[in-house]
């Protein structure tokens, strides 16, 4: 008879992997994805799309490979890490732009804390935020699905301007960044995230809820102000996938709502009473590094213990 | 009660396909070696041998003495020669074990007596006599744990019937075939200890035992049929206590402060018993399942029995065995091989085959919170972990008590849920015992 096993308990386990994780979040990225192709172009989009997570998953793989660290590129959270990037951009970013934001959401915010579940800083709004600041006009720039250059809604609310329908803005016929137009398929990914217990419902419904609640109260009770503060924007990609993830957000569920909160607020106030047109990536930032704070403040005595 | 909290659970498959089959003796073995110690423990709580090789015993006799509050006595199981009083490994310490070469007649020690305490002190000297320990799996002695009446009033006494761990359904069967026992020692308890309220809590996944026992205690005001939702672990001490009373054990706090003990419902019948037969524990109950063993069984053992007569009694192995466990899948202690011996607190053998023995390689850790959702009792496993990984010896100690280790209760659920297949429950057992370490050799600090 071989050697038996001695390993302690517990002697089953879940289903559940992180590989299998990653993936449920790829496919359910991939109803906007697909989105961003049908409205802004299968020539305008795909190879953005392509580039971000070719250079994310090419620098995870260099990187491990010059530091000599275990490979780690199996795990596909840097497939995520790209496509969450570029369904962050609009579909006027360069090639070559888009590769270097995904090398720094890799490299330097990423791999460089110690590479998956260390890093504090959410690496694809990191980066984004890093392409806005570098290249302002050609990432941010608001790109119509004619594929013209034009204001996108959250410039355009309170200017009086024809805004696009209510109806529009869910289906994503609007200016914006290629994945965070289409509601309808952010919507189905939520959901289906949900029925694979990759998320719970607190967080995106928290910060969404917030900001509806705020521009509610803000605007005299305008529903119609508030819907399309919702609707707009990348609001309900932040909130579902990127106020998620799980390594820059808190450990527990009470703190990840405090979390949510405050970035409905910090969204708001941006949106509302700042220069800027959109701040959903500063406020997910903001609360990143808030995070730690959160658990400490929100932390609860154990059964048992004092 | 509405705005009670509720406590953080695992839902698991439950395997326990054993459940219909009623209990059934094994044959007379041809030789028993009886641990001195009632369970597979790092405590090597032992028991003095008061035989010589060479005696003659019978079944009943007491063969080894109780040398502490935690030991207790040990009685032969067959009747036969003492052929050796012999070193034996239990976990990490090491013990002694009396091997008895079975003669097969199962003779009964002619000594025993069915026993008529009048009071209080002479019950629980009775219950020590009888040899019966904790057959949840903690393997305290009852008579100890009764003891706290003479200090303070039990007012509650909660009866564990839980049996959240996957395979096992030993408890269930006790409960199905031996109500009449349940009954007695109810009423044991009702006249020594003076307890008024008797709770029996019983997981939903067993709905027959609920209707029997529910049908037996209709007139008796004083019992209470719980039933809990099959959930992982409803079991343990402080979840059970919680969801049936809605109190908490604070720390420093000991059950019985509370007015409460909690007795697992075999070890309560295994005490009635004696006072019915007037046989100390000698035998029990156990599971016999796993994807290696042929035919899953429900057994009547005989204490210090090997696993691999045991096996032998359920049509031997179909698979090469790749763990052997004591208890369920979840906290059960794998043992070397198939000459581990069953101890009192040992409520089932579950082998398992070689694929589902191997553990998934640990990935890195994303983060992900699912420990701390499912942690019973609110801990933080990966605060443990990144304990664990600090050089300093103080500042893992401070951390570690920060996050209070101590309070765990190893129930595995952690380790469970995790994605990376972190050992998470390993680690929180090792934190455990560095703590008491560290804490030991620096009286001053381990605050």
């Amino acid at each position: 008879m071989e050697q038996l096993m001695m390993s302690s308990g517990p002697h089953i386990h879940s289903k559940d992997n992180s590989r299998r994780i990653m993936l449920d979040v790829i496919l359910a990225l991939l109803p906007a994805a697909i989105a961003g192709v049908v409205i802004f172009g299968v020539k305008e989009t795909l190879p953005i799309l392509l580039t971000c997570v070719i250079a994310a998953v090419l620098s995870e793989f260099l990187f491990n490979l010059i530091t000599k660290k275990k490979q780690t590129v199996g795990d596909l959270s840097a497939v995520v890490t790209g496509l969450l990037l570029a369904l962050n951009l609009s579909t006027n970013v360069l090639w070559w732009q888009a590769a270097l934001g995904s090398v720094f959401a890799i490299v330097l915010v990423k791999c460089l804390f110690g590479g998956i579940g260390r890093n504090f800083a959410n690496p694809a709004i990191t980066a984004r935020i890093f392409l806005l600041m570098a290249f302002t006009s050609k990432v941010a720039g608001g790109v119509l699905p004619d594929g013209t250059t034009g204001a996108t809604p959250l410039d355009l609310i309170g200017t009086g301007a024809q805004l696009p329908t209510l109806l529009e803005m869910f289906l994503g016929q609007r200016g914006g960044a290629i994945g965070e137009t289409c509601i309808l398929a952010l919507l189905l990914g939520f959901a289906y995230l949900l029925i694979r217990k990759v998320i719970r419902w607190e967080i995106p419904v928290i910060f969404m809820g917030t900001v509806f609640v705020l521009s509610l109260l803000f605007s005299g009770f305008s529903f119609e102000t508030a819907l399309y503060e919702l609707l707009s924007g990348g609001l309900v990609l932040g909130a579902v996938f990127m106020a998620t993830d799980y390594t820059t957000t808190p450990i527990t569920l009470r703190a990840r709502m405090w979390f949510a909160l405050g970035c409905g607020l910090i969204t708001f106030v941006i949106r509302w009473f700042c220069a800027l047109p959109e701040g959903v990536s500063y406020s997910i930032l903001c609360m990143n590094i808030l995070s730690p704070w959160l658990e400490k403040w929100t932390r609860r005595k154990p059964l048992g213990g004092v | 009660m509405s705005l009670k909290k509720s406590i953080s659970s695992l839902k698991l498959p439950h395997y326990k396909s054993t459940a219909g089959m009623a209990a059934v003796r094994m044959p007379i073995p041809k030789e028993v070696l009886i641990p001195l110690s009632p369970m597979n423990a790092h405590h090597a709580t032992m028991s003095e041998p008061i035989v010589q090789v060479g005696d003659h015993v019978t079944v009943g006799q007491m063969i080894a003495r109780e040398k502490d509050r935690g030991a207790s006595h040990i009685h032969a199981s067959v009747s036969g020669t003492v052929t050796g009083i012999e070193p034996y490994a239990m976990g990490n310490a090491s013990g002694t074990a009396i091997r008895i070469e079975s003669d097969g007649k199962m003779e009964k020690c002619p000594d025993l007596k069915i026993p008529q305490p009048a009071n209080l002190d002479e019950f629980l000297q009775c219950v020590r006599d009888s040899g019966v320990v904790g057959l949840g799996g903690a393997a305290y002695p009852v008579w100890a744990k009764l003891s706290a009446a003479q200090k303070g009033h039990i007012s509650t006494v909660l009866i564990n019937g839980a049996e959240c761990e996957p395979f096992i359904t030993a408890d269930h069967r006790v409960m199905l075939e031996h109500g009449d026992l349940i009954q007695k020692g109810i009423e044991l308890l009702k006249q020594f200890l003076g307890s008024e309220e008797f709770i029996i809590g019983i997981e939903e996944n067993k709905p027959d035992a609920i209707a029997q026992l529910t049908e037996r205690f209709k007139d008796d005001p004083a019992v209470k049929i719980m039933p809990l939702s099959s959930v992982y672990p409803q079991g343990a001490k402080q979840v059970l206590l919680y969801n049936a009373t809605g109190k908490v054990v604070e720390k420093g706090q000991r059950l019985a402060s509370l007015g409460v003990i909690i007795i697992n419902v075999s070890s309560l019948v295994k005490m009635a018993e004696y006072f019915v037969t007037g046989m100390p524990m000698v035998e029990r109950i156990i599971t016999v399942d796993g994807s290696a063993v042929k035919e899953p069984k429900n057994l009547i053992v005989p204490i210090g029995v090997s696993v691999r007569d045991v096996v032998e009694a359920c049509g031997g192995l179909k698979e090469e065995p790749g763990k052997i466990l004591f208890g369920g899948a979840m906290m059960g202690k794998p043992q070397e091989s198939l000459d581990a011996h069953i101890m009192k607190a040992t409520n089932a053998v579950v082998i398992m085959n070689r694929k589902e023995a191997l553990k998934t390689e640990p990935s890195p850790c994303i983060h992900c919170g699912r420990c701390v959702a499912v942690c019973p009792l609110g801990l933080n496993p990966t605060a443990f972990a990144r304990a664990m990984e600090l050089e300093d010896p103080a500042a893992k100690a401070a951390l570690l008590q920060k996050e209070q280790v101590k309070v765990c209760m190893q129930c595995g659920c952690c380790s469970y849920v995790c994605p990376a297949h972190r050992p998470l429950a390993e680690n929180n057992n090792a934190g455990i015992g560095f703590l008491r370490k560290w804490e030991k050799e620096h009286p001053e600090g381990g605050k």
